[in-house]
């Protein structure tokens, strides 16, 4: 017999959980399936996990520093739950935005004074004085080593930065995500894994459920795409719901590179969260006293949009599977190299190779679709991991909402953030948008 | 005096090596100095900081692309490098005597390093040959180095646990291990400085060495497949850990 469910989430990663965490409070029978074989083991595992308020829209300042207060007080958003694995833990080192014509940095500061963030102004002096292996000469536009041009000698300084003291960074994203699902479980959740969705299941422009690739079938009313990577695989399978999206995501593969600290600096104990459009890399320490060195995608940089099927089994080619590349492994360290004229820089690269969800403007779409019933969290670019325990919240009263009879499309939702207390407009995360020209097209958002 | 340091261009441990045809790789992937290279490297820097007058040459047999290999080496500290240029694949016995004659053709050595093995091959011959070629004497698998004027005192490990201490007359061939030191890796000023050092290219042919009698052919490449066979073991802390003793002993034949 077809089991039946209030709910079915697609994937078990920091987006899917927390939905399946926050639907279940609101006392709707929910299963999670995963294709892998626990929690976050996706591409939630290879996240860096970055907790920072810097967006380039007041909305998305606003939605991030929300999240700030989930992360603050974890163990009380778990409602105290146990983990046999334990808990996660924010590391609160604290968010450095350096100020550099890589970031629009004037606006950031603009919304942090809209929506209330806590931030410092710093000089060159004061940043020294915070991290002192830094050269703060300025080496504006980012070039790639094969420049000749990303050679010569830099004359410019910067100009200071911004200092957000709530930032830093969750050590272990898989576990943050495993987290949520045992305190999903405890509110009567069910998660199942190694369970492959092939077809997502509609009548009469409703969906019904979902078949898994060994031919169980569930059904249930509402189905929610949280399927990261695969999210465009998943919206293919619903009838209607692809072509209905004005906003289309696809899969980006991304590098991120692991280098120790120079000797004579304790940068997992004294360190901070660092973004730096200056030579496009964002920073935050790693076990180990290392530097995970992560890229905002300077144009200069190729970008690979993959099959996540084929890269997770590791075909493709050199540049295009899930193993590190010499050219971007010398791109992102000499780029801090240049800013850490005392870092040492292995000759073997060592790191993570992952995919972002990505969507047409690098901004989520958080939205019901053209199939009733049929919802998705998707298009999270890389930038909303912080977000993940909001975006729980807020899918979970949309989607109730929209089961209550509203119509979102004609009158989005409008959110209202348990901490901040701000509105959010969900209409703004609408898959029928046109694309929005305020992103800043990278995993800055 | 001289102090060579002898690299190789090898693949990336971590990298997904495909085959292609009956005996090549694809070559597709990282290449990089061979990591017990990089040791060496590290050691014959460290005596140019001890002794004026030092020069530090990196020396290489291998396709164009080798000189990557090089530039790291030199980011690492060494002066100057050599590039023996093949695009065939050389054995120990052809590699040794390789850089036998181009060591010998640049300049008085005082001591010559290698990896005590490559990572790809991982043949253990070259240092030995390399010695015999030039008439000198050899030390492997070097964990720690004295050196005075005309003789090097070293520490070189045997097996787990043993240790012979020798001292050798230089010049000499010291093929260095991983207890030798940590690598120093380059900073971006060391790559700068790297990229300005000056590499000599000669090819193979110029050398004009006596061509080995014998020597090793690959005739076919085949993936080794990892098989894993997990197992729980059950009982007591006690009880587990006789049977881990017991799996490493007799099974795994590791103690």
């Amino acid at each position: 017999m077809t089991k039946k469910f209030d709910a079915i989430i697609i994937g078990a990663g920091v987006i899917g959980a927390p939905i399946a965490y926050e639907m279940s409070k609101m006392g709707y029978k929910t299963l999670s399936v995963d294709k892998l074989p626990d929690a976050g083991e996706g591409s939630t595992a290879g996240s860096c996990a970055i907790v920072r308020a810097h967006y380039s829209t007041e909305d998305g300042v606003a939605f991030a520093y929300e999240g700030f207060k989930y992360w603050l007080d974890w163990e009380n958003y778990l409602d105290h739950v146990e983990d046999e694995k334990g808990l996660a833990k924010y590391m609160n080192t604290g968010s450095l935005l350096i100020k550099s014509k890589g970031h629009k940095w004037q606006n950031v500061k603009k919304h942090y004074d809209a929506v209330g963030v806590e931030y410092k102004e710093l000089t060159n002096e004061q940043i020294l004085e915070m991290v002192p292996v830094l050269d703060l000469h300025e080496f504006w536009p980012v070039k790639r080593p094969e420049d000749p041009a990303f050679w010569e000698e830099p004359s410019a300084m910067l100009e200071g930065g911004l200092f957000c003291p709530e930032g830093g960074y969750v050590n272990d994203p898989a576990l943050s995500a495993h987290n949520i699902m045992r305190a999903a479980e405890a509110k009567g959740a069910t998660f199942q894994f190694n369970a492959e969705v092939v077809k997502i299941r509609a009548a009469d422009g409703k969906v019904q459920g979902i078949t898994l690739a060994d031919g169980t079938e569930y059904d249930a009313p509402v189905v929610v795409n949280c399927a990261g990577p695969h999210s465009f695989k998943i919206n293919q399978m619903a009838p209607g719901v692809w072509e209905g999206c004005n906003i289309k995501t696809k899969a980006l593969r991304h590098e991120v590179m692991y280098c120790p600290s120079p000797e004579d600096y304790d940068y997992l104990n004294d360190g901070y969260h660092q973004s730096d459009g200056d030579i496009g890399c964002y920073v935050r320490p790693e076990t180990g006293n290392l530097f995970l060195i992560g890229s905002e995608d300077p144009e200069c940089d190729p970008q690979e949009w993959v099959d996540p099927d084929e890269f997770y089994a590791g075909k493709g080619g050199q540049g295009r599977d899930n193993q590190l590349t010499e050219a971007q492994w010398k791109a992102q360290c000499y780029r801090l190299g240049r800013r850490i004229p005392t870092l040492q820089v292995p000759n073997q690269p060592k790191g993570v190779v992952d995919l972002y969800d990505c969507s047409d403007d690098w901004i989520p779409v958080y939205d019901k679709s053209d199939l009733g019933g049929f919802y998705m969290a998707v298009g999270t670019s890389g930038n909303q991991y912080k977000n993940a325990p909001v975006v729980g919240r807020m899918m979970a009263e949309l989607i109730d909402a929209c089961e209550k009879g509203l119509d979102h499309d004609k009158e989005p939702f409008q959110f209202t953030m348990k901490y901040t207390g701000r509105k959010l407009d969900v209409g703004f995360f609408s898959r029928k948008r046109e694309i929005n020209y305020d992103s800043s097209f990278s995993v800055n958002g | 005096m001289n102090i060579y340091v002898c690299v190789k261009h090898v693949p990336d441990s971590a990298a997904k090596i495909t085959i292609e045809g009956p005996n090549a790789i694809n070559e597709k992937i990282t290449f990089l100095i061979n990591p017990y290279d990089e040791h060496a490297i590290t050691e014959a820097a460290r005596i140019k900081a001890l002794k004026a007058d030092t020069q530090v040459v990196a020396v290489c047999l291998g396709k164009a692309a080798a000189e990557n290999s090089l530039r790291s080496a030199m980011a690492m500290g060494a002066d100057r490098g050599i590039l023996i240029e093949t695009d065939k694949p050389a054995d120990s016995i052809l590699t040794a005597r390789a850089l036998a004659a181009a060591i010998s053709a640049d300049g008085e050595a005082w001591i010559i390093f290698t990896g005590k093995e490559s990572i790809d091959s991982e043949g253990m011959q070259t240092q030995f040959r390399l010695a015999a070629n030039l008439g000198w004497p050899v030390a492997t698998n070097v964990v720690k180095l004295d050196v005075e004027e005309d003789a090097v005192t070293v520490e070189c490990e045997r097996e787990a646990g043993t240790i012979d201490v020798i001292r050798m007359a230089t010049p000499g061939v010291l093929a260095a291990g991983k207890g030798l030191n940590t690598p120093n890796y380059p900073t971006f000023p060391d790559i700068v400085k790297s990229r300005k050092k000056p590499v000599e290219k000669i090819s193979l042919a110029e050398l004009d060495i006596e061509a080995p009698a014998a020597g090793m052919r690959i005739d076919s490449l085949e993936p080794a497949l990892e098989t894993r066979n997990p197992k729980r073991l059950s009982g007591s802390a006690v009880e587990i850990a006789d049977r881990i003793v017991d799996i490493l002993k007799n099974e795994a034949k590791v103690m």
